[in-house]
């Protein structure tokens, strides 16, 4: 019993920044009705930047800044480099390219970085807290990563439900000719919705760095927890990304605890094959039908 | 008010709508009627900027907005509500009414809300709920609500009789004819239920196959049998 409860709390900081992947992928999913397989080598790609930050300055909460504006930059050109011209022609063409923006961005974080795993030093102390003489697999950082997680969501549930961006964003994404009709500046809204992806995105590479290690590759992993989080949630639900980005962190933690991390991969993909079969519009879907 | 000029639109090989002229002046209902194909709905797209014309104009209070996009359009005061009951059924309701008029100013929203929820006081009392409760016909308000919340000076409604109970249809066109004189908005309507949209319009107009074949004042083309047994089959 102790052990699960040791696993348990393990898995909830992973969890969040699965979510946070996951919310990534739904923003894009919402905008433009695909999913950006460059998601993570995006984040990737800006924690890099921010570690760069933080070995000059020491400075964590620049380096968080900087790597959110470089996050959100990069999703916009990655819409107007790849996703734009394909996206007229179809979509399975867009998301063929969204793999190769994930390939060339390895290769150049490969060539200005290099390819071995660096550690990211955490701004708070990331080893096990002792509370009732006993210490627990729960840290200061896990503590901030859950802060940092929560912040977000509740900012981007108030931004969606609360402000005229929001709104517009919103109605864009399910009716896109009603939107446009009503007066909002359509494009535009596609453009936040992967501008804040990428900036969402790269809060969530930051906040795992110091847990995994950076290299060009090492968020691999992490996208088809994300990708498995997102669709089992429904693909356009902020709800079920972070309720199933959670669990997705609980169970890797409870299998690799009581098995091997190893198997943590094959366990999603099960769970991905089994929500496809059996509730293939995902738990949490506005929508009826859809195309992965 | 708005007018096109020999404004032709072209589906490929398919000529949707030949060189068509009309007048929508304002204070009035303007009705366009005619069987399913006869260009009515591409009229409607082509004027709010959905669709591109291969030729022709269309002039807004003389200005040419031929060509412009349906969010620029609709910002100077001329809004479609499309065939359909075109609602988000997953915005409440107050949210699919807000999204009509976003870009004006607040004071001038909660003005034009105002005014909706008098028109139409089923949707203030409805106005947390999701819009896919609502029925047929408050959908259809809700529709006409938010085509109000941009202040507009010319509506151009499509089809809005298509699947509602016949009294609520003849309720919402008073309304919307009550609505063109009092508050002089050009209206045009395009009904293929050409009975009701006859008794509110001003002006009607015959659409077939693209091409006008009678236009004049509305309790004329209603009595002519000849035109009605031709184009509108009853």
């Amino acid at each position: 019993m102790t052990n699960f409860i040791d696993y348990l709390l393990g898995g909830f900081s992973s969890g969040a920044v699965i979510a946070l992947m996951a919310i990534a992928l739904v923003l894009v999913w919402r905008s433009t009705r695909m999913v950006n397989f460059a998601q993570v080598g995006q984040a990737m790609f800006t924690t890099y930047i921010a570690l760069t930050i933080q070995q000059q300055t020491g400075n964590w909460l620049l380096a968080l800044v900087v790597a959110i504006a470089a996050g959100v930059v990069l999703g916009v050109i990655v819409f107007f480099l790849v996703i734009r011209p394909v996206k007229n022609s179809d979509s399975t063409g867009a998301i063929i390219a969204t793999f190769g923006v994930l390939i060339a961005l390895q290769a150049g974080a490969g060539m200005i970085w290099g390819g071995d795993p660096e550690g990211f030093v955490p701004p708070v102390d990331n080893s096990g807290l002792e509370i009732g003489g006993r210490i627990w697999p729960f840290s200061l950082y896990d503590i901030l990563v859950l802060v940092v997680t929560a912040a977000l969501v509740i900012g981007l549930t108030l931004l969606f439900t609360k402000t005229a961006l929001g709104l517009s964003m919103r109605a864009s994404a399910f009716n896109p000719e009603v939107a446009r009709l009503s007066g909002v500046r359509v494009n535009r809204m596609l453009i936040t919705g992967w501008a804040i992806a990428g900036g969402v995105g790269a809060v969530g590479g930051i906040l795992i760095a110091p847990v995994s290690t950076i290299s060009p590759t090492s968020f691999d992993i992490l996208l088809v927890f994300a990708f498995t989080a997102a669709v089992i949630g429904g693909l356009d639900s902020l709800v079920g990304a972070v309720t199933f980005g959670i669990g997705t962190g609980l169970i890797i933690s409870l299998i690799s605890g009581y098995s091997d991390s190893s198997n943590a991969p094959v366990v999603a993909l099960i769970l991905l094959a089994l929500n496809l079969l059996l509730k293939p519009d995902g738990v949490f879907s506005h929508h009826g039908s859809r195309s992965v | 008010m708005l007018e096109t000029i020999e404004l032709s639109v072209s589906y490929g090989a398919v000529q949707a709508l030949k060189g068509m002229n009309l007048t929508v002046p304002r204070g009035e209902v303007t009705a366009v009627i005619g069987a399913n194909g006869a260009g009515k709905s591409t009229l409607m797209r082509t004027i709010a900027g959905l669709v591109k014309p291969q030729s022709g104009q269309v002039l807004f209070d003389d200005v040419d907005i031929t060509g412009k996009k349906p969010e620029d359009i609709v910002r100077m005061g001329m809004a479609l509500v499309p065939e359909g009951r075109s609602t988000i059924p997953e915005l409440s309701v107050d949210e699919n009414l807000r999204l009509g008029g976003l870009w004006r100013n607040k004071q001038e929203r909660g003005e034009a809300r105002d005014q909706v929820f008098a028109l139409f006081p089923i949707l203030g009392e409805r106005k947390g709920m999701r819009a896919d409760t609502l029925s047929g016909g408050e959908r259809q308000q809700l529709a006409i609500g938010r085509a109000l919340m941009s202040n507009p000076r010319c509506l151009l409604l499509d089809e809005p009789s298509l699947g509602l109970a016949p009294m609520i249809v003849t309720q919402i066109l008073e309304l919307v004819s009550n609505l063109a004189k009092e508050s002089n908005i050009a209206v045009l309507l395009v009904e293929q239920n050409a009975v009701t949209a006859l008794r509110v319009a001003t002006t009607g107009v015959v659409l077939n196959l693209g091409e006008v074949v009678k236009s004049g004042p509305a309790a004329e083309i209603s009595s002519d049998e000849e035109l009605r047994h031709a184009y509108l089959g009853y």
